[in-house]
């Protein structure tokens, strides 16, 4: 239940700002570190928001979308083209017209940050018969690979999906992950990694999806 | 930028700099389903959850990614200077540096100019007269979300601004000292921020030759005596005092003089206003002309009443509130209990020059039982008023109309 939401900025061997003028020699370690909040919310389950989700959120949070006022279809549609066209977003034309249609489904909602995905029951009895440290099914892992990351990561992980490529920076090239550990790995699945496009699965994923989803990841270091 | 990694020990650093005594250092704070401190702004979907983002204390968030954080009004009732912490946040593009190394941070002229420049923070502040002015920085979206009919993009209330004393570098010498060709006709100018995809163009923004000479105009690396905070463009930022924020480029790293008029999207296409001299126009008619939005038309505001308060009559109270423009100064302002029937001067507060907030205030006693519209309406030195009808355009801009408050004494 607990969002970790760390904010913090260390100014490391700067008071106020003493970047202006630094003591003799100056110190090498004059850096202001900026930690950003993961997405609060996430796009409500419906049809289409698997597009909103693959597409919207390379840029923004789904913020952007439950502030606006209720847009027609049309207006979506408009705002739709003008994030492929004007920004760049690797949208495609066939997926256009059923993205707009989620996004006036979505016209009246404003969500509140959520608390983590439910677990069912099942997965409750499958967690309850391991132990703390159990490792994941890569089967399960890999359909869910398939459902949230393939478009960016690429069908063998190593960054070149049709999205991950287009991205600044592309895509991590998930078959380097080796010299991760296990615990970095759920980090940066749990909250993304800020400065790039990968998204906090934290609201839509539970701990053993996650685990699932890890185990997979394994399967593509060499 | 530095050799620092997102993944790095982030208790080491913490022990480390809090053994020197000199981190700032902002205490986490937790936001769960059960536990979101809100404000509600007064349109459909206003709802803002209240949070701390990194040297920030709890603003509205509009949105996290990238973020764009919103000043509670009740703050510009506190103080003139509106705080840092409290300052407004805007970004367009999520790719904003984790962090800066103000020891290789360098700013650099180029372009059409005698000598190209690579200046570091210290040689800006070391070799470069030092000026400071009172000015507001106001998001060219601020009370977006008062449009009627609503119009898309950023739905903001009236808390997109804030006014802060900067102190910087005036550009020109920058300029002067790099040199300007005689055939630069615009100067335009690039953060450290990026896109996130490709294709997004990256933001930058162009101020013509002349504009960009005016002495009022800074290379700003502090605001109310202290650093820029971080999403407020640390270490440098544009700072154009009477001109939208939207020109007030953040972590600035480049300065390019150019030869011919800037083409870039940020430029040529977004940011423009209908071109007639209203800059309005009817909803469903189509946009043709545009042209580029710049400074800012005269607003007030009423800061220490909100609107659907109940307040006990018989009494007397002080109205309060702030006046800018874009540079003229404010001449006067009016107010009014009537919804604009009657006026009476208002008395102005100290004068912080021609581009900050000025106070106002004006005695006011409701008599019980009551309602009032209480309304300011603002002029500058050149005789230009708000207006009093609100102007519309597609993109929601320019919003300067007499505002409302309505309350009742009991």
């Amino acid at each position: 239940m607990i969002r970790v939401w760390i904010f913090l900025l260390l100014l490391i061997g700067a008071t106020d700002f003493a970047w202006g003028l630094p003591a003799d020699g100056g110190s090498r370690e004059q850096v202001s570190i900026l930690h950003l909040p993961s997405d609060p919310i996430s796009f409500q389950p419906g049809p289409g928001s698997d597009l909103a989700n693959r597409y919207c959120l390379i840029c923004h949070s789904a913020e952007y979308v439950y502030m606006q006022p209720p847009h027609s279809r049309e207006q979506w549609m408009e705002i739709v083209n003008k994030m492929q066209t004007t920004f760049g977003c690797p949208i495609s034309d066939e997926d256009m017209a059923p993205l707009s249609d989620y996004l006036v489904t979505q016209n009246s909602l404003q969500p509140s940050p959520s608390a983590p995905p439910v677990q069912s029951d099942e997965q409750k009895k499958e967690i309850a018969g391991r132990s703390p440290n159990h490792s994941g099914d890569p089967l399960k892992g890999e359909s869910l690979y398939k459902r949230h990351c393939l478009t960016c990561h690429g069908p063998g992980g190593k960054g070149d999906g049709p999205i991950g490529q287009a991205l600044i920076p592309p895509a991590a090239n998930l078959t380097l992950l080796g010299k991760q550990s296990d615990k970095t790995v759920l980090e940066t699945l749990r909250n993304g990694r800020p400065g790039t496009a990968m998204p906090s699965w934290k609201n839509d994923l539970n701990a053993l999806e996650l685990n699932h989803l890890l185990s997979f990841l394994r399967t593509l270091t060499p | 930028m530095n050799g620092e990694k997102p993944g790095i020990d982030r208790r080491h650093l913490l022990k480390g700099s809090l053994a020197l005594g000199l981190a700032s250092f902002l205490t986490p704070r937790g936001l769960s389903a059960n536990d979101s401190s809100t404000a509600t702004l007064p349109f459909e979907r206003g709802r803002r959850p209240l949070i701390a983002f990194p040297q920030k204390r709890p603003l509205m968030v509009m949105t996290t990614r990238p973020p764009q954080l919103e000043t509670p009004f009740h703050i510009f009732n506190e103080d003139i200077f509106t705080p840092n912490d409290a300052f407004f946040v805007r970004w367009h593009l999520a790719n904003i540096p984790q962090t800066i190394d103000v020891n290789t941070f360098r700013l650099t002229i180029r372009g059409r100019v005698n000598q190209t420049l690579s200046l570091s923070l210290q040689e800006l502040q070391t070799q470069f007269d030092q000026v400071e002015i009172a000015a507001v920085c106001q998001c060219a979206g601020n009370s977006r979300g008062f449009f009627q009919p609503r119009v898309p993009g950023g739905q903001w209330g009236n808390g997109a601004m804030g006014n802060a004393n900067w102190k910087g570098i005036r550009l020109r010498d920058l300029l002067h000292r790099a040199g300007i060709e005689t055939d630069a006709v615009q100067v335009r100018f690039d953060g450290l921020d990026q896109p996130v995809a490709q294709a997004t163009p990256d933001f930058r923004k162009s101020l013509s030759l002349e504009d960009a000479l005016h002495e009022e105009v800074l290379v700003a690396h502090s605001m109310n005596g202290e650093a820029l905070p971080m999403l407020n463009g640390f270490p440098l930022r544009l700072v154009v005092p009477g001109w939208y924020a939207t020109y007030w480029v953040k972590m600035l790293a480049d300065i390019e003089v150019l030869n011919q008029a800037d083409q870039n999207f940020w430029t040529t296409r977004a940011y423009r206003l209908p071109a007639d001299p209203c800059h309005c126009m009817k909803p469903g008619e189509d946009l043709t002309d545009t042209v580029p939005i710049g400074k800012m038309p005269v607003r007030s505001f009423i800061t220490n009443m909100e609107d659907g308060r109940s307040i006990p009559g018989g009494a007397p109270y002080t109205i309060k509130g702030i006046a800018f423009d874009q540079g003229y100064g404010i001449d006067r302002v009016l107010f009014s209990v009537d919804g604009g029937q009657q006026w009476q001067s208002a008395r102005l507060g100290k004068d912080f020059g021609d581009f900050s907030f000025r106070l106002w205030e004006a005695p006011f006693t409701p008599e019980p039982g009551k309602t009032y519209s209480l309304q300011s309406l603002a002029i500058n030195r050149i005789g230009e008023s708000q207006r009093f009808s609100a102007r519309w355009n597609p993109s929601g801009y320019l919003r300067n109309v007499v505002e409302t408050v309505k309350i009742h004494a009991t």
